[in-house]
C-alpha cells in the first residue's frame, strides 16, 4: 500500500465525515429529526449503509449511529517518517467515506437538491426549456433487477464507475463507446475543476439514461456512492445475504460483480477516499493520471490501483489510447469479454464444418502440395499481446491466380492469466475446427502440415487471409474465455517469412514433443480422472497419468488438464496421487479413493502398472485390448480395427463384450494404442517383452515409434519375433511362431 | 464378490480342449466370471476345483421352472439388486386368477391364455393362469383345474391349501408342472408329498416374519423338494416392498440359501381398485417379482404393464436397437424434409418425438449405428459417411421426395462433404444438435432452405 | 430347527435435501399452506430402514392455451376446463393434487408468441385463484424462457414458485430470476448422472442455495427408454444416500407429457385389439410412468388425467404404509 495513497484517503475520509456531520446536524435544526429521509424507488433504504451496518435509515436522527460509525473508522493521517502498511487504515478511510457520502446524499434528497440538475443548454437532448438536465440520482429497484439478472447470468459482463473528466471530449465519447460496445454498463460521476463527463457527454450529443446503459448520477465525486449502492443492493437481491453481512456482501462483490472505477483526470483526496471504499467490494480503479500503483492482488482480484498516465499510453492518437485504457480497465477487472458472432464476411457455425472445397471451386490454397502451410499457438506476457490484433505479412489474393496457392504461416500468440505453456498444443488444435466453421474454408491437418482452401465464392463475399485471424480471435475468446484473455494473430504470406517462422514453429513442436515424451508418471503428483463415458459404462472410471493416454487415445494427460481449467465442473477432474501403497503395481491411496467413490463403489482397487491385479475398467471404448495368453506366458495386442481372429480363439468384439461396460477384468485391459510405446507399459508384468502378439494394424501405423521403443529396452529384433494375424490365430500356431522366432516371453518368469 | 476369470482359470485343466464350446481355457473362464456360462459346461474340470468354484459359481437364486415346453416359465437366478449393477435375467411371470366357482373360468382362462401382443418385433403374453380353489370344495376345485388346463396351453398356479383339494387337482395337470401354492405351516407335509409325488414345484407361504418363513422353506427343502417359490404373505403393497426387498438381500447379499427363490406376490389383494392393482404389479416387476397374480385381466393395462417388464428387464449394456427404415410422421409428400439419425433407441425416440411434436410432415431415416447414439456412433466409426449413404440409397427415400436435401444431426457436421461426396446430387445440410432444437429447425430453417432452391 | 434371520438393513450416510415450495404469508407469498419434498434417508418407500418426512407428491400439469394436441383422452376427460387455466387448476387442486404445473404454452414463439407480461400475468390469476403452490414452465425455447421466467419470477417474487427448465446451455437467466426473487430453479440434464451433477454445480455455484434446486432427470415414457430414466435415478438417489452431494436434489418427472404424447395414449383406431381400450390405455400408460418413476425415487410426478392424480395419490399413500 502506498503512503501516500493511504495518507490522501485517509485525508479525504476524515473531511468528507466531517462534512457529512455537518451537514446532518444542521438539517436535523432545519428539518427536524423526523424529517424521513429516503431514496425514490427502492425497498432498500440507504442501501451502502443498509450492506454495511444492517442499519435502516427512515429519519434524519437515523443518520447519527451512521455517523458515528464512520467517525471510529477514521484514523490519524500517517506520518512521513512511517513505513508501516496502511492497508486496514486505508480500507476503514474507504468505508467511513462511503457511508458519508450516502448520508450526504440523503440529506439532500431531503433538501431537495437531488438528482441533480445541471444547466446543459436548450440544444441538449432531454433537456428542459431552461436548458436545465435532470440527472438521474440511485438507480431504482425495477431497473437494478432488470441489470442485476443480466450481471447475475452473464449477459452484461460488469459495471465501469467513472469519476472525473476525460482529456477531451472526443476522447470521453471514444471510452465511453468502448464500454458500451462490450455491453459494460457506464456510470459517471465527479469533475476535475468544475469539468464532468457528463458534460463532455452531453456536450457530444451522447444519449444518457438507462436505455443506453450509462447513467449519470452527478457532477461531484459524492455522488458515485450510487454505484456502490447499486453493487451493494445487487448482492443483497441476488446474493442471498441479509443486511448487515457486511463481509458476505463485499466477497460477493468481488467475486460475482465485474466492475471497476475509472479515475479520469486529477485524482483529489475524496476520490482517492472513495476508491478506497471501492477496493473494499473488490473493485480496482484504474487512473489516467500519475499516482502510485497498487499492485499486489489481494482485496481486490487484481490489482487494486493502476495508473496509465493517458499521454504516456502507446498509440498514434488519443482515440487510439483511449481504446487502449479501456483495454486495460478490463483486464485489470478480469471481466471477460465474449464476441457472440465471428465477424466475417462468409457465414460461420458448425454446419459448415464437413464442408469440402473442391479444386474446381477454390480461389487458392495454402499447403499440401502446393506451397507451404503451418500454424503455431504461443503464449506470450500480456504486454506483449495487442487484443484482437490481426496482421498479414506478405503479398495478398490478389497476385494470386485462381486455383493458385501461397505459402501461409498462422501464429497466434495469447495471454491469459491462467494461461500455462502446456496449453499451446491443445489451444493450437482447435484453429483446425475453429477455420472449418466458416463457409467456403476447409482445413485439414495442424502444425507444419496444415492446409487449407478457400473457395471462390467465399472470397467473392469478400473473404481474406485476415479473416483467418478474426475466426481465431473470435473462437479462442469465446470457447476458452476460462483461460485466454487476449488474442493477436499474425499470417505471414510471403515465402522467406514462412520459412524464417516455420523454423521457430517448428523448433516449439520439438520442444513439445519433447517434453510430452519427458513427462513421467513422477515427474507429476497429479493425474486426471476421465468419466465422459460413465453415461453408458456408469462405474468407469479413466484415470489418466501422463504415461497412459485414456483408452480412447483421445485424450492425454496434459488435454485433461487444460479441460479441466477450460471445465472446471467437466468430466476431467484432478487426483492427486496421494500415498504410494505398492510403487511396483502402481497403486496410490488417493487414487484408490477416487476411483471407488466415482465408480459407485464399485472399484475399491486400482492400480496403474499391471493388467493382472486390479487394472483399469474399460468402458468400451479402447482402440486395443490387452488380453493375456497365459499359453505363452506373455500377451496379446488386439486392435479395434482388426476384425480377424486372435490367439485368444476371440475377435475383437467378443473379448470387447467381455471386458468391456465398466468392468474390472484381471489378464484383460482396454488401451489407447500409443499406450504400446509407452515406458509404462505394464511394467509390473515385464513390459513390452511380454508382447507375443500384435495386430498387423499396428504394427505398420506405429512401426517407427514401436521400433524405437523396443531398440529402447534392448530388443532391438522384438518386432520380427512378435506374432499377428498373418501367422497365427490359435493359440497352437501362436506357440510354434513363438519357439521359432524365440520370442523372450518363453524365457520370462510366469506371468502369474 | 465372485471370482476373477484368473483365479478360476487356474482351477481349471488348462488344456483348451474346447468342448465346452469355447475357444480356451480362459476364455471360458472369462465367461464363468461374468456368469454368462455353467462350469458344467467343461467335463474335465476336478472335482476339487469343482468344490472350489461352484460357491463361487452357484447362482444365490435358484431357477425355478414352471410349465413346459414352449409355455415354461422360468425365474430366478438374479445377481443384482439394481438392474443398473447389472441386469435382470428372467422377466416374472403374469398371471390372472380364476376361480373354481367361476361359471365362465374355462372362457376366461383362453382369453389369458390367447391374448398375444407384439411390441419391437417380440411377442409378449401372459404367462398363464392362477386357478384357485374359492368353492373350498375339493372336486370343483379339479373339475376347474382340469376346464381351465384344457382351454389354456400356458403355465397353471393352483391355489388352494387343503392338500385334499390339491390332490384332487394335481393328477390331470402334473404333466404340466404347474405350481402348487401353497405350504404353509399347517399343511407343508402334505403339500411337499404332493409337490415331490407329482414333480411340480412348491410355493411356500409363512406370514409370520421372515424367520418363520425360512425355517419353513429349510423344513420343505430338507423334506426333499428343491424347487421353491417363496411368498412371505404380506399383503399391502408397503409391507411387500419391504419383504421382497429383504428376501432379495438376504439371497445375494447374504448369500442365504434358505430363501434363494424367486417371489411370487398378489397385487390385487392390497388394490382398491383395478387401477391400483396395475400399478402395485407393476411395482412388483420393478422390485423383486418373480410371479404375479393379478385380479382383472384388462388387455388396456396388461400391454401397459408387459411393456413395463419389458422395459426393466432390457440389459442397461446392450442398448435397444430400433429398426434401420424409413419412418414417416404425418402426411408426407414429396417435398417433406429427410433427416437422418442412428438406431439407438433413445435417440430414435427423442428425435422421433420432436419431429411428431414439430407438426412438420417428415421422414426420418435411421441408419444402423449398432444402437449406439450419434456422438459414440460417429466416434466408434459407426455412423459415417459410408453408412450414411448406404441407408440413403437402399431405403428408397429417391423416389419419395423430389427434392435432394438431407439434414444431419448437427453433431457429425464434419461429416457433411464426406456424405455429399458419397451420395452425388444430394445436398447434405447440417441440423441442429439436440433434439429439442429440431422442431423450429423443420418450422423455420427447413422452409427457407426450401425456398432458396 | 427354527432358522433365525437378521433382517437386513442399510444405514445411509446421506439425505436428500429438503426443498419447499411455495410461500404463506408470513413467508412473503400468497400459498394457503407450502409441499416440502425431499428429506429421505433411505431407497423409494423403504421406511422399514430409513425416513421419508415427506412423501412424493402429485402435481397436475395445467395449460394457458388449450392444448390443441393432446390425446382426445385427456380432452374429454378434462371438458371445459382446458379453456382456461384459473378453472383448470381450481378442478386440479380440487381433484387432489399438492401442486400446479402452469406451463406457459401460449408464449411459444412458433404459436400465440404471448407476451412475457401476459404470461405473468397468467401466473398470477392462477395464483389467485388457487392457494397450492406453483411449478411454472416456460415454452420450452431458451431465449423465450428466460424472457417469460424472468417477467414471471419478478411479477410473483416472493412466492417461492419452482421455475423451468434449466438446461446447461441455458440456465444463468433462469436461475439468476429466481435469486433475485426467492424462487426455486428446476434443472434438466439429458438421462445422464453426470451432466445432471454438473447442471447442479452450475446452478449452484451461482449462487443458488441447493436447497432451492430440483432435479429433472428427463422422463422416457413407458416403451419409450423409461428404463432408463429409471436407472438414472435410482443412481441418482444411490450416490445422494451414499453422501454424494451434488446427487441430493429431490427429482420430479413430467410423467403425464411423457406418457400422453405416445401413440399408445393416443391412438384408438388402426391399432391392435390386444391393445385394449384407449382410454383405459392411456391412463395405464401414465400410471405405470408415475409407479416407475416413484419406485426409482421421484419426489414429484407431473400427471396429465384427472383420474390419475387420485389414483397415485392412492398409491403413494400405500407404498408409504398410510
Amino acid at each position: 500500500m502506498s503512503r501516500l495513497i493511504a495518507a490522501a484517503a485517509i485525508r479525504g475520509a476524515n473531511g468528507v465525515v466531517a462534512q457529512a456531520s455537518q451537514e446532518l446536524e444542521a438539517a436535523i435544526a432545519a428539518y427536524g429529526p423526523d424529517k424521513p429521509v429516503a431514496f425514490p424507488n427502492t425497498a432498500y433504504y440507504l442501501p451502502v449503509t443498509l450492506g454495511f451496518m444492517g442499519h435502516r435509515v427512515e429519519r434524519l436522527a437515523d443518520l447519527r449511529p451512521v455517523i458515528k460509525h464512520a467517525k471510529e473508522l477514521l484514523h490519524p493521517v500517517p506520518q512521513q517518517r512511517l513505513w508501516l502498511p496502511y492497508l486496514g487504515e486505508t480500507l476503514d478511510s474507504g468505508v467511513a467515506t462511503l457511508l458519508a457520502e450516502e448520508a450526504i446524499e440523503g440529506i439532500r434528497f431531503v433538501r431537495g437538491e437531488e438528482p441533480q440538475k445541471i444547466q446543459a443548454g436548450t440544444d441538449v437532448e432531454g433537456a428542459d426549456d431552461s436548458g436545465l438536465y435532470t440527472l438521474n440520482g440511485p438507480i431504482d429497484d425495477v431497473q437494478l433487477r432488470s441489470w442485476g439478472i443480466q450481471l447475475v447470468d452473464g449477459r452484461m459482463p460488469g459495471f465501469a464507475a467513472i469519476v472525473g473528466a476525460a482529456k477531451s471530449n472526443e476522447v470521453a465519447v471514444k471510452i465511453v463507446r468502448e464500454l458500451q460496445q462490450r455491453g459494460i454498463l457506464v456510470f459517471l460521476s465527479g469533475n476535475v475543476n468544475g469539468r464532468s463527463i457528463i458534460d463532455q457527454l452531453l456536450e457530444e450529443g451522447v444519449q444518457l439514461g438507462y436505455d443506453t446503459y450509462t447513467v449519470p448520477f452527478g457532477r461531484d465525486t459524492i455522488s458515485a456512492i450510487y454505484a456502490l449502492g447499486f453493487a451493494m443492493r445487487s448482492a443483497l437481491t441476488f446474493g442471498g445475504m441479509k443486511a448487515g453481512q457486511a463481509r458476505d456482501l463485499l466477497l460477493y462483490n468481488k467475486y460475482r460483480v465485474f466492475a471497476f472505477v475509472l479515475a479520469l483526470g486529477e485524482v483529489d483526496d475524496l476520490k482517492y477516499a472513495t476508491a478506497a471504499g471501492a477496493i473494499s467490494y473488490g473493485f480496482p480503479t484504474i487512473a489516467d493520471t500519475l499516482i502510485p500503483n497498487i499492485l499486489p492482488t489481494g482485496v481486490t482480484q487484481y490489482e487494486h490501483v493502476v495508473s496509465m498516465p493517458f499521454d504516456e499510453i502507446p498509440g498514434a492518437n488519443d482515440l487510439e489510447r483511449a481504446e487502449k485504457l479501456v483495454q486495460k480497465c478490463i483486464e485489470v477487472r478480469g471481466v471477460k469479454v465474449k464476441i457472440s458472432k465471428v465477424p466475417i464476411p462468409v457465414a460461420y457455425g458448425s454446419a459448415f464444418e464437413g464442408e469440402r472445397v473442391r479444386r474446381e471451386a477454390m480461389r487458392i490454397e495454402f499447403g499440401g502440395r502446393a506451397s507451404s502451410c503451418f500454424e503455431y499457438l504461443r503464449m506470450l506476457d500480456p504486454d506483449q499481446v495487442e487484443p484482437g490484433k490481426i496482421t498479414v505479412v506478405g503479398p495478398g489474393l490478389d497476385g494470386v491466380a485462381d486455383g493458385g496457392a501461397l505459402p501461409l504461416g498462422i501464429v497466434v500468440d495469447v495471454a491469459g492469466r491462467k494461461m500455462q505453456k502446456d496449453f499451446e498444443p491443445v489451444l493450437e488444435r482447435q484453429i483446425h475446427h475453429f477455420v472449418n466453421g466458416a463457409e467456403g474454408v476447409q482445413h485439414i491437418g495442424q502444425r507444419d502440415i496444415t492446409w487449407i482452401r478457400i473457395s471462390k465464392t467465399a472470397v467473392a463475399k469478400g473473404f481474406d487471409i485476415r479473416h483467418l485471424g478474426e475466426i481465431v480471435i473470435a473462437r479462442m475468446l469465446s470457447e476458452f474465455s476460462a483461460i485466454v484473455d487476449k488474442v493477436q494473430v499474425t499470417l505471414y504470406t510471403g515465402k522467406a517469412e514462412v520459412e524464417k517462422t516455420m523454423a521457430l514453429a517448428q523448433a516449439a513442436y520439438r520442444d513439445r514433443n519433447e517434453r510430452v515424451a519427458g513427462l513421467t508418471d513422477e515427474s507429476v503428483d497429479t493425474y486426471y480422472s476421465c468419466t465422459l463415458c460413465q453415461s453408458f459404462a456408469p462405474n468407469h472410471v479413466c484415470i489418466i497419468n501422463p504415461e497412459r493416454v485414456g483408452l480412447c487415445g483421445a485424450y492425454n494427460w496434459l488435454d485433461c488438464k487444460a479441460s479441466h481449467q477450460i471445465n472446471p465442473t467437466g468430466p476431467n477432474q484432478p487426483v492427486p496421487k496421494g500415498m504410494c501403497v505398492d510403487p511396483v503395481r502402481g497403486e496410490w491411496d488417493n487414487v484408490n479413493d477416487f476411483v471407488y467413490r466415482h465408480s459407485n463403489q464399485s472399484v475399491s482397487r486400482f492400480t496403474l502398472y499391471t493388467m493382472m491385479d486390479a487394472p483399469m475398467t474399460s468402458c468400451g471404448c479402447f482402440e486395443c485390448i490387452i488380453m493375456l495368453i497365459p499359453e505363452a506366458n506373455g500377451v496379446m495386442v488386439l486392435s479395434r480395427e482388426d476384425p480377424s481372429m486372435s490367439p485368444a480363439g476371440m475377435t475383437f468384439s467378443t473379448l470387447a463384450g467381455l471386458a468391456g461396460g465398466g468392468l474390472q477384468t484381471p489378464g484383460m485391459m482396454g488401451v489407447g494404442k500409443y499406450y504400446l510405446t509407452s515406458k509404462k507399459f505394464i511394467p509390473a508384468d515385464g513390459g513390452h517383452r511380454r508382447i507375443v502378439w500384435m495386430s498387423s494394424v499396428l504394427k505398420d501405423s506405429m512401426r517407427e515409434d514401436l521400433q524405437t521403443m523396443f531398440s529402447s529396452i534392448g530388443e532391438p529384433d522384438l518386432m520380427d519375433k512378435i506374432a499377428d494375424e498373418t501367422v497365427a490365430t490359435s493359440v497352437e500356431e501362436l506357440l510354434a511362431v513363438l519357439e521359432e522366432r524365440g520370442h523372450p516371453a518363453l524365457t520370462m518368469d510366469p506371468m502369474f | 464378490m465372485g471370482l476373477s476369470g484368473l483365479e478360476i482359470y487356474k482351477q481349471l485343466p488348462k488344456t483348451n480342449c474346447k468342448e465346452c464350446g469355447m475357444p480356451t481355457c480362459l476364455a471360458f473362464a472369462m465367461k464363468l466370471a461374468a456368469k454368462q456360462a455353467e462350469l458344467s459346461a467343461c467335463p474335465y474340470v476336478s472335482d476339487a476345483a469343482k468344490q472350489a468354484l461352484d460357491a463361487a459359481s452357484a447362482p444365490p437364486i435358484r431357477l425355478v421352472t414352471v410349465g413346459v415346453g414352449d409355455q415354461k416359465l422360468e425365474v430366478g437366478n438374479e445377481t443384482v439388486m439394481f438392474r443398473h449393477d447389472k441386469t435382470f435375467y428372467h422377466a416374472p411371470g403374469i398371471f390372472a386368477r380364476v376361480k373354481d366357482n367361476q361359471a365362465d373360468a374355462a372362457a376366461a382362462a383362453k382369453t389369458i391364455a390367447d391374448y398375444k401382443v407384439e411390441r419391437v418385433g417380440l411377442q409378449m403374453a401372459a404367462a398363464g393362469v392362477a386357478v384357485e380353489n374359492a368353492s373350498g370344495d375339493a372336486a370343483t376345485f379339479a373339475a376347474a383345474v382340469q376346464d381351465v388346463a384344457q382351454a389354456c396351453d400356458g403355465a397353471l398356479i393352483l391355489l388352494s391349501k387343503d392338500p385334499a383339494a390339491m390332490a384332487a387337482a394335481l393328477p390331470a395337470v402334473a404333466d404340466r408342472k404347474p405350481l402348487i401354492y401353497a405350504a404353509d405351516a399347517e399343511n407343508w407335509q402334505a403339500m411337499v408329498e404332493l409337490a415331490k409325488k407329482h414333480s411340480c414345484p412348491l410355493a411356500v407361504r409363512e406370514a409370520g416374519s421372515l424367520s418363520a418363513l425360512a425355517s419353513l422353506a429349510e423344513q420343505v427343502t430338507k423334506a426333499g423338494v428343491a424347487d421353491i417359490v417363496l411368498d412371505p404373505g404380506a399383503r399391502s403393497a408397503a409391507a411387500n416392498l419391504a419383504a421382497f426387498t429383504q428376501l432379495r438381500r438376504l439371497a445375494l447379499r447374504k448369500n442365504l440359501r434358505l430363501v434363494g427363490y424367486p417371489l411370487i406376490g398378489f397385487p390385487g389383494e392390497a388394490a382398491a381398485s383395478a387401477e391400483e392393482e396395475t400399478a402395485f404389479a407393476g411395482q412388483q416387476v420393478m422390485k423383486y417379482g418373480g410371479f404375479i397374480v393379478l385380479d382383472h385381466f384388462d388387455p388396456a393395462s396388461i400391454y401397459a404393464l408387459l411393456t413395463l417388464r419389458l422395459n426393466i428387464y432390457t440389459d442397461p449394456q446392450k442398448p435397444i436397437q430400433v429398426k434401420p427404415e424409413i419412418y414417416a410422421f404425418g402426411e408426407v409428400d414429396q417435398n417433406s424434409p429427410v433427416l437422418v439419425t442412428t438406431n439407438f433407441s433413445i435417440t430414435y425416440f427423442s428425435v422421433a418425438g420432436e419431429v411428431e411434436a414439430s407438426g412438420v410432415p417428415t421422414y426420418l431415416i435411421v441408419s444402423d449405428a449398432e444402437g449406439l447414439s450419434v456422438l459414440t456412433a460417429w466416434a466408434a466409426g459407426k455412423f459415417d459417411a459410408e453408412k450414411i449413404a448406404k441407408t440413403v440409397k437402399a431405403c428408397g427415400i429417391a423416389d419419395k421426395v423430389s427434392h435432394r436435401y438431407i439434414v444431419l444431426p448437427g453433431y457429425v457436421s464434419t461429416l457433411s462433404g464426406e456424405v455429399e461426396e458419397e451420395l452425388p446430387g444430394w445436398k447434405a445440410l447440417v441440423g441442429p444438435r439436440e433434439a429439442v432444437d429440431i422442431s423450429p429447425y423443420l418450422r423455420r430453417t427447413w422452409p427457407t432452405i426450401v425456398g432458396k432452391r | 430347527m427354527p432358522v433365525t434371520v437378521e433382517v437386513p438393513t442399510e444405514k445411509w450416510a446421506g439425505k436428500v435435501i429438503e426443498v419447499k415450495l411455495g410461500a404463506t404469508k408470513e413467508e412473503g407469498g400468497s400459498r394457503a399452506g407450502t409441499v416440502t419434498v425431499g428429506g429421505e434417508t433411505t431407497l423409494p418407500f423403504l421406511t422399514f430402514e430409513g425416513g421419508i418426512p415427506n412423501q412424493p407428491v402429485v402435481a397436475a400439469e395445467v395449460w394457458d392455451v388449450e392444448p390443441a394436441d393432446w390425446s382426445p383422452v385427456l380432452l374429454e376427460a378434462w371438458g371445459n376446463a382446458v379453456k382456461d387455466p384459473v378453472v383448470w387448476a381450481q378442478q386440479a387442486a380440487a381433484l387432489g393434487a399438492k401442486l400446479i404445473a402452469l406451463k406457459l404454452r401460449s408464449t411459444d414463439p412458433d404459436g400465440q408468441n404471448a407476451s412475457p407480461a401476459e404470461a405473468a400475468a397468467t401466473v398470477k390469476r392462477v395464483l389467485a385463484a388457487v392457494d397450492l403452490p406453483l411449478l411454472v414452465y416456460g415454452p420450452g425455447q431458451a431465449e423465450k424462457d428466460n424472457d417469460v421466467l424472468v417477467a414471471v419470477a419478478e411479477a410473483s417474487a416472493g412466492e417461492r414458485l419452482a421455475l423451468g427448465l434449466c438446461e446447461q446451455s441455458n440456465y444463468r437467466t433462469i436461475v439468476a430470476a429466481c435469486l433475485g426473487n426467492g424462487h426455486v430453479a428446476i434443472g434438466r440434464a439429458p438421462i445422464d448422472v453426470n451432466m445432471q451433477k454438473q447442471l447442479n454445480i452450475l446452478m449452484s455455484d451461482m449462487g443458488l442455495p441447493l436447497d432451492r434446486i430440483l432435479m429433472d432427470p428427463t422422463t422416457g415414457g413407458l416403451g419409450y427408454g423409461i428404463e432408463y430414466t429409471y436407472s438414472v435415478m435410482e443412481r441418482l438417489r444411490f450416490g445422494a444416500l451414499q453422501g454424494d452431494r451434488m446427487t441430493q436434489l429431490p427429482l420430479i418427472n413430467t410423467v403425464g407429457e411423457e406418457a400422453w404424447r405416445q401413440k399408445e395414449a393416443k391412438a384408438a383406431e388402426g391399432v391392435p385389439e390386444a391393445w385394449g381400450d384407449l382410454a383405459k390405455r392411456g391412463l395405464s400408460w401414465e400410471m405405470l410412468t408415475a409407479t416407475s418413476m416413484l419406485e426409482a425415487g421421484s419426489d414429484i410426478v407431473v400427471l396429465r388425467h384427472p383420474n390419475s392424480i387420485g389414483i397415485i395419490n392412492g398409491v403413494i399413500a400405500k407404498l408409504m404404509g398410510r
